[in-house]
């Protein structure tokens, strides 16, 4: 059995995997598999419940909510994965630059790195987007500056406890410079816990984008958007009206988790050893006793 | 008065014991059919090397075998009784009471946040009625028994603040609280310095003989087995190869394994090397090296390395001796250069090597490699083999891919390596193998000069018989100089024309391998020497190997 077929049966990742699958037909056959435009209103339909007509209802504006959620899978996905992927870009490296240096510069940039993340995101978010404009690509700038602290710092933690180890000194002695080191040695072992961040961070990221837009700093109507649909609904709600707030909710929740299960998978499989040890046979390991190392 | 045929009764009798752990893959056999005795006042030495089961039979014996461990067959009896019969309390009040189990890596065993004062009063008032001060005052009492300087004052000390020896000491204190009559010693001395690790198992004996006590002593020592047991019971995958008295089985082994195990313990003639090298050519000189590195408080420093000198001439080899602390792995790194030299020089083949640049030092690093002392943490985890030895190659000589390639295969074969472990990880190999491939790298750049750090530490006795065989073949086939940087006396007897003994960042002596060894002057060097724990010379044993009979005392 390989380490891959391992990760793959458990129900957690069957569930993770089955969620992005799904999420990418959406996003490819999104004309396809949407009964209406989603961006069409029809004044004559507006707020129906749900029917064999509308599965999943329509809002005020009489819009399809079924086909605003299929849509709106790619306008989410796009700005959490572009913002994620912008963040790990730069994070990256900026963190194994901060932890293989540590002087000056190295100092500072941790500081603006707490400036960054002890102020409100949401503050943040309304005054980056109000300064620069409601379009996608200013809410996707927007998470990335949030999410490189959160990538740095991690790459950094682990770089700091790897460069004491005796296999960065036996590759010095072995002639690598400072770049060989940072970038052959220390960054493949320290990328684990940044790969699984990126899981993780596009769930938040998918999060976030919703948060923005609810309070209206994100995307603009009549863009189909989760977060900005749910806030469309939040006035009919006390009105009885549920279906408008409640799907697109449904759709952040399976969004998210869809990621936080797929970091767990992300997680084995990146671990040589304990791909190997799912592969093999657990082998008898007993250690002295008391011994812990 | 006892009855003799009664003082005699075994006081732990295992028969055929088997235990088998379950895998999804169907059950593992880890003991088969063992079978011993223990004898009052008996000290038994179990020996074999990683992997023979000597751990999961002391945990068999006190019935606590770990998670999927299986009884198949056999018993245990402790005075007589079956452990297989006991009540549940039964078996609590035997394991602690009858039988005490003294683990590896003492300071791990205690609690880090209380004094072990406090820790030994616990189990004191855990199996007596005795009050707080009671308690206490018997505290300070176990301390002083085994041997701890100011008892008193170092039960208000927390572990941490104890060495790894004073640390093992006290557990040892607590295993004896409730009078047991049978220890189990599983490696207990594992990891500490040899003059520390001696003093231990001094006083382990010592009170063993006082109290009365029978010790089962797990070891992967044949020096422990040699000065201080009197049976001994060679285990190899389970099984018991040999048991016999240790003064035959030093003489004449029986079992081809422990034959094995004896030749690859025993020391090598050093290879002659001296004239090869030529006249007074200096390869290495090191003089006055100091080294200062910060201390704890501001304005405190410590000097690891304190005014060093000594010359290594080619194709001969110097050991640096000493204990944890004393400086010695400072002074390798200094002339590799992993740590910047306070002041002094280092001189090789005529290059100052402290005054160089970085970037000038870096074409000579082809010339002077180490070899790392901790086989896995110095591979790096992601790489396999093939790319691990070519890392130096790659990095400092200008050659082609396949010249490389073909270099790497035959350095694997020098250091006997089978060319398919090329393909391998780091954690797929044993110790010994890693071992083998921090040498294969150290060696592909052929270099005229190799610093081993503890190339003989942490290994299987086989597994250090044939590193020590591979160094002294590379010694006269590469004509090698090397600098040995060890605290295992034993090697250095088989591998270094000369010998520096370190302390407290000093050279103490100096001088060459058999002076030293056989004249020492400096009392540390013969301090060190008296740890030693031989196996060729018949040594009497450290302490007396059996307590006096029962005429004797009378008489």
């Amino acid at each position: 059995m390989t380490s891959f077929g391992f990760a793959l049966r458990r129900p957690a990742a069957i569930i993770g995997l089955s969620l992005l699958f799904l999420q990418i037909v959406l996003i490819i056959f999104a004309p396809a598999v949407s009964p209406y435009s989603p961006t069409e209103a029809d004044p004559l339909a507006s707020l129906l419940p749900p029917s064999s007509t509308h599965w999943l209802g329509t809002d005020i504006s009489g819009m399809d909510i079924l086909s605003r959620i299929i849509f709106a899978t790619r306008i989410n996905l796009l700005i959490s994965i572009t913002s994620v992927a912008l963040a790990f870009v730069i994070g990256v490296p900026l963190g194994l630059l901060v932890g293989y240096y540590r002087g000056f510069l190295s100092g500072l940039i941790m500081r603006i790195f707490d400036f960054v993340q002890a102020f409100p995101i949401f503050v943040l978010g309304m005054a980056l987007v109000s300064v620069m404009g409601q379009e996608i690509w200013n809410v996707a700038t927007v998470l990335a500056v949030l999410f490189i602290p959160i990538f740095a710092r991690l790459i950094r933690a682990e770089v700091l406890s790897l460069r004491e180890r005796p296999f960065v000194a036996a590759a010095r002695c072995s002639g690598a410079t400072d770049v060989d080191i940072m970038f052959r040695h220390l960054l493949p072992n320290a990328l684990m816990p940044a790969m699984v961040q990126v899981s993780i961070s596009i769930g938040m990221a998918i999060l976030l984008t919703a948060g923005l837009s609810f309070i209206g700093a994100g995307v603009r109507m009549p863009t189909p958007e989760w977060g900005l649909m749910v806030s469309s609904g939040a006035q009919q709600m006390i009105l009885g009206v549920w279906w408008v707030s409640l799907f697109p909710g449904l759709a952040i929740v399976l969004a998210v988790l869809c990621f936080a299960l797929l970091g767990d998978v992300v997680r084995d499989l990146m671990d040589p050893m304990k791909a190997q040890q799912f592969a093999r046979d657990p082998e008898i390991d007993l250690q002295p006793i008391g011994d812990n190392r | 008065m006892r009855a003799p045929e009664e003082a005699m009764k075994p006081v732990l009798a295992v028969e055929r014991l088997s235990v088998s752990f379950g895998t999804p893959h169907g059950e593992t056999k880890v003991l088969r059919d063992v079978e011993f005795t223990l004898a009052p006042n008996e000290i038994l030495g179990i020996v074999g090397e990683t992997g023979a089961g000597k751990s999961v039979l002391a945990r068999a014996i006190i019935d606590l075998l770990p998670k999927g461990g299986r009884m198949t067959s056999g018993e245990v009896r402790v005075n007589g009784k079956p452990v297989g019969k006991m009540t549940e309390a039964e078996r609590r009040a035997m394991r602690g009471g009858q039988i005490a189990l003294i683990g590896t890596n003492a300071k791990a065993l205690l609690d880090p946040v209380e004094t072990v004062g406090n820790q030994i009063v616990r189990v004191l008032q855990s199996h007596s009625r005795l009050n707080r001060k009671a308690a206490w005052t018997k505290a300070v009492q176990l301390l002083a028994d085994v041997g701890i300087v100011n008892p008193e004052q170092r039960a208000r000390a927390y572990p941490h603040e104890l060495s790894g020896g004073m640390a093992q000491r006290v557990v040892i204190a607590m295993a004896l609280v409730t009078e047991p009559k049978i220890l189990l010693a599983d490696d207990a001395t594992l990891g500490l310095d040899a003059t520390v690790s001696v003093q231990v198992l001094d006083m382990l004996v010592q009170r063993s003989r006082e109290l009365g006590l029978s010790v089962v002593l797990i070891t992967h020592d044949l020096g422990i087995i040699a000065h201080y047991c009197n049976r001994v019971a060679v285990m190899r995958e389970g099984r018991v190869v040999e048991l016999r008295e240790v003064s035959e089985f030093l003489k004449q082994p029986e079992a081809v394994y422990s034959r094995e195990l004896l030749a690859a313990a025993k020391v090598r003639p050093i290879p002659t090397l001296r004239s090869i090298g030529g006249s007074e050519m200096a390869l290495l000189e090191v003089s006055n090296l100091v080294k200062i590195f910060p201390g704890n408080r501001p304005g405190q420093v410590v000097r690891a390395v304190d005014h060093v000198s000594f010359t290594i001439k080619r194709g001969e080899t110097l050991a640096l001796v000493g204990e944890s602390g004393s400086g010695k792995t400072t002074v390798g790194q200094c002339l590799v250069r992993l740590i910047e030299a306070s002041s002094g020089s280092i001189r090789f083949d005529g290059n100052d090597l402290l005054t160089t640049a970085q970037a000038r030092f870096r074409p000579l690093r082809r010339r002077i490699q180490m070899v790392f002392q901790e086989p896995y943490v110095a591979l790096n985890p992601r790489w396999r083999v093939r790319h691990l030895v070519d890392e130096p190659l790659r990095m400092l000589e200008k050659m082609s891919a396949d010249e490389r390639l073909k270099r790497v295969h035959q350095v694997l074969d020098l250091v006997n390596m089978p060319a398919h472990y090329a393909e391998r990880f780091p954690h797929e190999l044993t110790a010994g193998e890693q071992k083998r491939v921090g040498m294969a790298r150290a060696l592909v750049t052929e270099p005229d000069f190799v610093i081993f750090d503890e190339p003989t530490t942490a290994l299987d006795i086989r597994v250090r018989g044939q590193i020590i065989d591979l160094v002294r073949d590379l010694q006269t086939r590469m004509k090698l100089s090397a600098l040995f940087i060890t605290h295992d006396l034993n090697s250095v007897r088989s591998l270094a024309h000369d010998v520096a003994v370190m302390n407290r960042g000093r050279i103490v002596e100096a001088g060459s391998m058999e002076t030293v060894f056989s004249d020492p002057k400096d009392p540390y060097t013969a301090k060190l020497l008296s740890a030693e724990l031989a196996i060729e010379h018949e040594t009497e044993a450290r302490v007396a190997r059996r307590p006096k009979s029962a005429e004797e005392r009378v008489g």
